[in-house]
């Protein structure tokens, strides 16, 4: 179970407190695929890495009882000095994976050739990517954290992601968080709207997307 | 659930914290290490050219006994838990303050980031001290450690002076920025000078020597000599103060981290 508990978060902007995250409780269903959708600025990321446990909330917990992805598209906590395969293999040990069977499905997903053994940093960034998904779809997770990542690449990586996201949707839940409604259509079942701090949840997409317009068109006329 | 292809195991917390500190420790010594075959001998470089330059001075000096225990001994069994010591607290500072990328990952916590650097320098430094022993008793310096509990204790204590100090310096640098500086400069200097590396507590004046014994270091060093020589047993080493001491810093310091680290940015 994935699971927010009277979550709250705020930052300091100047002399104000600006609460970005304010009360949120919210168990995400399992083996569905959640939309977040927020406006730039609305928190979005803020709630992932929370979720995620790369930030702490300033009162309330996150309760992660499944295993959950860290969040995908992200590929700062790989370490440059280190080789594609040792990379792989450090992940595959946190996890308690077969770290065999990670390193093969990783090589033959990222098709990173002989660069899987030379050190990340002189990857490029589309090959950094194609790694660090690799790496998430290697390891076979309950819950898939995704930060618009699915929007990175050439139109041949796109498909090729597109086609393992929509595998793994039969067999684990994705959180996946954007401000674009066609990322959320194509990849989600149900959705949620965070807006000034507070997450409104919605079973019916084009509910979702109904007040997200609401917000966006306030927004600009305001 | 999937369970056809699911190699994720569920496990308990203690379960996943180790796993994931040895992984953290791994990585650490493979990018650390790694690709550089030289990494350890540099490690061991430092202490030893401080050690040399120590000798050769002391030597000059016509000196070539301290308080019973041969020079290159006193040298070693004073630099190398000192840089020890030295070394451990930076690094803790390091990754209590900074925005530690690992924690991207969700069972990577920053007490896993902690422990694996606590542990992967101390026993990096421990290395570099055996090496040095060893190095001596081969070139005709011998000894036989008296008590080795005590010994080990004593680097103990200084693996958590280090540890607290870092934790204290680093959750005060979260909040101000200034505390990182100040304490590099208004630190290094004078535990250098304080810690018993080139002298013992017995040879300080009575006067300064009371002043002296409130630093927690000289007492760990003392300990370590006392506990390794037969020849040397100082009269002024007080180890609960020590204890005392390193606890008081360590609570502190996870205080201070607890309150600042819902602050950071």
């Amino acid at each position: 179970m994935i699971s927010l508990d009277h979550v709250s978060k705020s930052y300091r902007v100047g002399y104000k407190q600006h609460s970005v995250l304010d009360d949120i409780s919210f168990t995400f269903p399992r083996l569905k695929s959640v939309g977040i959708l927020g406006a730039n600025g609305a928190g979005k990321s803020t709630l992932i890495k929370i979720i995620g446990g790369a930030e702490k909330p300033d009162t309330g917990r996150v309760i992660r009882t499944s295993k959950l992805s860290w969040p995908m598209g992200y590929s700062g906590g790989f370490q440059g000095d280190l080789t594609g395969r040792e990379n792989a293999r450090f992940v595959a040990r946190i996890y308690g994976a077969d770290f065999h069977q990670v390193e093969q499905s990783t090589t033959e997903f990222s098709e990173l050739g002989k660069y899987f053994d030379q050190p990340l940093s002189t990857y490029s960034a589309g090959m950094k990517s194609r790694f660090a998904m690799a790496v998430s779809y290697a390891l076979d997770f309950e819950y898939y954290l995704v930060d618009e990542a699915l929007e990175t690449g050439d139109a041949r990586l796109k498909e090729k992601f597109r086609q393992v996201f929509k595998e793994r949707r039969q067999t684990s839940s994705v959180i996946l968080v954007s401000h674009n409604e066609n990322t959320i259509r194509r990849n989600c079942d149900v959705a949620a709207v965070l807006t000034n701090g507070k997450l409104h949840y919605f079973e019916d997409l084009d509910e979702a997307f109904v007040m997200y317009r609401n917000i966006l068109f306030s927004e600009t006329a305001a | 659930m999937n369970t056809a292809t699911s190699s994720l195991k569920h496990e308990s917390a203690l379960t996943i914290q180790c796993r994931v500190v040895y992984a953290l420790i791994l990585r650490e010594v493979k990018s650390r290490y790694g690709r550089r075959t030289l990494g350890f001998l540099w490690a061991l470089l430092e202490p030893l050219l401080f050690i040399s330059l120590f000798i050769g001075i002391f030597h000059l000096m016509g000196r070539d006994s301290q308080s019973g225990i041969a020079t290159p001994l006193f040298f070693v069994t004073g630099f190398s838990p000192f840089f020890m010591f030295r070394d451990i607290y930076p690094q803790v500072s390091a990754c209590a303050k900074g925005n530690i990328s690992l924690l991207m990952f969700p069972q990577v916590s920053r007490t896993d980031v902690l422990l694996a650097t606590v542990i992967l320098t101390s026993l990096i430094s421990l290395a570099v001290l055996g090496v040095l022993l060893l190095a001596c008793y081969s070139v005709g310096y011998e000894f036989q450690i008296q008590r080795p509990l005590e010994l080990l204790g004593s680097l103990g204590l200084l693996i958590a002076l280090g540890t607290g100090l870092g934790l204290v310096i680093g959750a005060l640098t979260i909040r101000y920025e200034f505390i990182s500086s100040i304490a590099g400069a208004f630190l290094g200097r004078p535990l250098f000078i304080t810690s018993g590396l080139f002298f013992t507590a017995d040879v300080i004046p009575a006067k300064a020597r009371e002043y002296i014994l409130y630093n927690p270091i000289l007492h760990c060093i003392e300990s370590i000599r006392s506990a390794m020589f037969a020849s040397f047993e100082s009269r002024y080493v007080d180890l609960p103060y020590v204890i005392y001491f390193a606890l008081i810093l360590n609570a502190f310091g996870l205080m201070l981290l607890g309150v600042f680290d819902r602050q950071r940015r």
